[in-house]
């Protein structure tokens, strides 16, 4: 009787659940880690590894994406930081529109926004109904191309920072911690960077963090802006390679895995997911 | 005759005792409340009752028959939760309906029934609403209709008006009361509100740390708490030390100042150190008429408090607090004079740990 | 200067348009690179070869064969992965909110499920080839426990419907663990009592009362997943090369070249994607509002 109601109490079919979901989550990463050990014939080793991390090109393109990543995270901050900042504070009527803005980048995925920006950008910006030219097509010079896929980089980042930035602001309450500073006779400039700023670093940090596990490894947007990234180079390092790709694939597992871990240690485990599939 | 009965009832949490040996017999129809601090085995003595908790010791039993390890859908008790609980998913009248159409009752059954129970808790008009869109008093109302739609055996109620306004609470706990009584139905009430608890029962029973402390009529335990918990947890009070004087006629003296004490005495001895305890309505200023514990005491503070002056005086060392009714003739005395104060012998009360 | 415009006079409403200046930027922003780009694509859409309004386009759509069939391909996809890693998410998140799993075991879940959502494009597509590839890792062990060959003696093949689809569960269950767990947790304890209270066995409180109120929530993260999965590229272009004709690899070759040969209808192939991902979008908002009011 006692053992009998022992066994009813463990949930079987949650643990036959979590298992298959375990087995789901774990059996790719171990194909990958084992096939990417086995670069040299009968022999396991970290081979492909070495290889991989040789290779200047992945150096380089891999720093790129970090430099994009970086960028995209600092012109995301000083975009949206204000913006939901003077929401909160000034413009509640604004919240609406905004937020139905920040929600676009989930109408329009990465294939369709690249083909409009290209579209657009890859002609001349003129002032309507006459020949003069502002700027020569974004997609013609290098920076021009940069600036471009920054941009492209912060829209899908753009739902996720929001949020994140937004949701800081209200658990901490902004308007009353302005209203106080400004009591105190702290300026515009001492509250934004002595008491908003340090009160969602947490918020900041987990959307950076998001936004760079969307950045670092993507290639829609990379590959049909034509920029050396490291998305684009994987893919093409796939097409002839067979163990560096595997290897590459399980560090931004890695990768991906440490983004993720930071962001539940800094939010207290609020998991979140962005898309860059 | 004894309806709900729990005998020597104890649950443990691993190392942790919730309850302990609780002893109780409840009649048919009476209104029982479980008054204490939270975390002092009330609401695990109503989960026991309900059944989501089993007693690691003791039975519980209804009209005679133990119900101890009986599942919580058998019981056909009636439950009403702080939070209301009632299904997000149902209206007003299918939530009532629930339970009886559990019950597998007939359609035309359940409508006359929910039809009652609505007149009762007077909401007819809400029967097709979906509970976010009741206040929260409504949605208390609803979940007690539904709590007794199932004609149960005995009514448990939660802290049911916890989470609402304090008007609210007031109109709401009358209405409870008058449908409990209305309906002869058993009840048992739990709250750690002092004020809600006097007003609605017949018994209550203060519990502390898992113990019962005291169990009486709201009468009684407030003006004759037998223990220092009891007698702090209802009311006001202000506490003393004393030593006894002269156990045989009930003398006692606070900081030397001598006082009598109706309580009684005998078991003590001269030099006893006591608790002392006396609620500040039961101080007055001496008039001729009493002769007995008029004692002098320096004013210290006057706080108006509405339809109460509460006035800080200090005899001997100690601070007491006394409190006077307010009205529009009322003299108060000078603050820092020292005036004749008295109580009544029954107004001090010697009190176990 | 910024005293001033903290000044909350500064709100009274002669100067009320002044209040717009602060979010000047975003809106700037918002139009040059994520409004004008979609603007562009509805206009080029109903535009033909000699600049002119035409409807020619938007109409060609439904009668050409092959673009019919990347978009039906895309909407099997996205349905099939939206209700498999739904249904499987949903399971997985019960179990370690209310299925009575040990809650490391829940935190464990919640933050590799936060990876694996993130986990996708490229690197998802060899973790996938180097485990159900025909080399595989799961394709030798299944040949080496069970003695079949997968792909010789089965219909499988990672590069098809069933393949890609398995890939992108990857990514579409722990969504739905993400989405659902909160969710579940909404779940009062109280109301589960309350129908035992009332005599429900669990059977008749699961079906009675959680499951329809969980059901919003389902189904509008279930659609949430499908545009998930509807608007995915680079996952399906690195696993296939381009193979499996599914309408985001269509529209990235009319990109890189005009394959179609009538860039009009390229456009309208896209804005056909925005008015899906749109259509699903207000779905799950209108399901997301219906469960919020019940799972306050």
């Amino acid at each position: 009787m006692n053992l009998l109601a022992r066994i009813r109490r463990i949930p079987f079919w949650s643990w036959i659940w979590f298992i298959l979901g375990a087995l789901y989550f774990l059996l790719p990463l171990l194909a990958t880690f084992n096939f990417s050990l086995r670069m040299e014939r009968d022999v396991i080793g970290f081979k492909a590894y070495i290889r991989a991390f040789e290779d200047p090109e992945f150096l380089k393109t891999f720093l790129y994406s970090n430099v994009l990543a970086l960028m995209t995270i600092i012109a995301s901050i000083i975009l949206i930081v204000p913006t939901a900042y003077w929401i909160r504070l000034r413009l509640p009527e604004a919240r609406r529109i905004v937020e139905f803005i920040t929600l676009l980048p989930f109408v329009v995925p990465a294939i369709i926004l690249v083909f409009g920006l290209i579209r657009i950008y890859s002609s001349p910006v003129k002032i309507p109904f006459s020949d003069i030219t502002l700027l020569k097509p974004l997609t013609t010079f290098e920076v021009g191309t940069d600036i471009l896929i920054v941009a492209g980089y912060m829209v899908l980042g753009l739902p996720y920072m929001y949020r994140s930035v937004d949701t800081g602001m209200r658990t901490v309450d902004v308007r009353t911690l302005t209203e106080a500073a400004q009591s105190l006779g702290a300026n515009w400039f001492t509250i934004i960077t002595r008491v908003i700023l340090p009160n969602i670093r947490a918020a900041l940090l987990s959307g950076a963090l998001l936004t760079f596990a969307i950045v670092v490894g993507e290639v829609t947007l990379a590959s049909f802006l034509g920029v050396p990234a490291f998305g684009p180079y994987l893919f093409l390092l796939g097409q002839h390679r067979a163990y560096e790709p595997a290897a590459l694939s399980f560090a931004s597992f890695l990768m991906t895995w440490v983004a993720m871990g930071l962001i539940q240690l800094f939010t207290g485990g609020q998991g979140q997911a962005a898309g860059a599939h | 005759m004894t309806h709900l009965a729990l005998k020597n009832v104890s649950k443990h949490f691993g190392d942790f005792t919730a309850v302990k040996d609780f002893n109780l017999d409840v009649r048919k129809g009476e209104f029982v409340s479980f008054l204490g601090p939270s975390g002092c085995g009330k609401t695990t003595t109503l989960r026991m009752i309900a059944g989501f908790e089993i007693p690691t010791e003791g039975v519980i039993s209804i009209e005679g028959i133990d119900i101890t390890n009986k599942a919580p859908s058998q019981r056909n008790v009636g439950m009403v939760f702080q939070s209301y609980a009632l299904f997000p998913n149902m209206t007003v009248a299918q939530n009532i309906g629930f339970g009886l159409r559990i019950r597998k009752e007939k359609e035309s059954d359940i409508t006359d029934r929910v039809k009652e129970m609505l007149a009762i808790i007077n909401l007819e008009k809400k029967a097709d609403s979906y509970p976010y869109q009741l206040s929260g008093g409504q949605m208390q109302r609803v979940a007690l209709a539904r709590a007794l739609a199932i004609r149960p055996e005995v009514l448990l109620l939660d802290e049911p008006l916890s989470a609402l306004d304090a008007k609210i609470r007031v109109s709401l706990r009358a209405e409870i009361r008058s449908i409990q009584q209305k309906l002869g139905i058993t009840a048992i009430y739990v709250t750690h509100d002092q004020e809600e608890a006097l007003s609605l029962s017949d018994r209550i029973v203060v519990m502390n740390m898992g113990e019962m402390e005291q169990v009486g009529t709201p009468f009684e335990i407030y003006n004759f708490p037998t223990t220092v918990f009891s007698a702090n947890f209802v009311g006001t009070l202000n506490n003393a030390n004393g030593e006894v004087v002269d156990p045989a006629n009930g003398t006692l003296t606070v900081d030397g100042v001598k006082f009598e004490s109706a309580t009684d005495l005998k078991s003590r001895k001269k030099g006893d150190k006591v608790k002392v305890a006396i609620r500040p309505e039961r101080f007055s200023f001496a008039s001729e008429i009493r002769k007995a514990n008029v004692v002098d005491a320096k004013i210290e503070n006057i706080t108006f408090l509405g339809s109460v002056v509460r006035i800080q005086i200090k005899i001997g060392n100690t601070r007491f607090n006394m409190d006077t009714f307010n009205n529009p003739f009322l003299e108060l005395p000078k603050i820092g004079s020292t005036e004749q104060v008295t109580c009544s012998k029954e107004a001090v009360l010697v009190l176990d740990e | 200067m910024a005293q001033t415009a903290l000044n909350p006079k500064s709100s009274s409403p002669g100067s009320d348009w002044k209040k717009w200046l602060g979010v000047t930027p975003f809106f700037l922003f918002a139009i040059l690179f994520l409004v004008l780009p979609s603007l562009r694509l509805v206009m080029g859409s109903f535009t033909n070869d000699e600049g002119r309004f035409t409807f020619a386009n938007v109409l060609q759509l439904f009668q050409q064969q092959s673009i019919l069939d990347a978009y039906w391909l895309s909407i099997r996809i996205s349905a099939a992965t939206a209700i498999g890693g739904g249904i499987f998410g949903f399971l997985l998140a019960y179990s370690v909110t209310v299925g009575g799993l040990p809650k490391p075991l829940r935190s464990a879940l919640i933050t590799f499920s936060g990876v694996a959502s993130n986990f996708a494009g490229v690197p998802l597509a060899f973790a996938f080839i180097a485990t159900l590839g025909r080399t595989g890792f799961v394709t030798a062990l299944i040949k080496n426990l069970f003695g079949v060959n997968l792909y010789t003696q089965t219909e499988f093949d990672l590069y098809s419907f069933w393949g890609l689809s398995l890939t992108y569960m990857y990514f579409q269950f722990p969504l739905m663990v993400l989405i659902m767990a909160p969710a579940l947790d909404g779940l009062k304890r109280e109301w589960r009592e309350a129908a035992e209270n009332l005599g429900a066995s669990t059977a008749q409180y699961w079906f009675r009362v959680a499951f329809p109120v969980l059901l919003p929530s389902i189904l509008g993260s279930m659609i949430l997943l499908f545009g998930n999965a509807f608007g995915a590229y680079a996952t399906a272009y690195a696993l296939t090369g381009g193979r499996l004709g599914i309408i985001t690899i269509q529209i990235g070759a009319q990109i890189r070249g005009d394959v179609l040969h009538n860039p009009g209808l390229g456009y309208a192939m896209a804005m056909g994607m925005v008015v899906i991902m749109a259509i699903s979008l207000m779905g799950y908002s209108w399901l997301q509002k219906r469960s919020e009011r019940w799972l306050r």
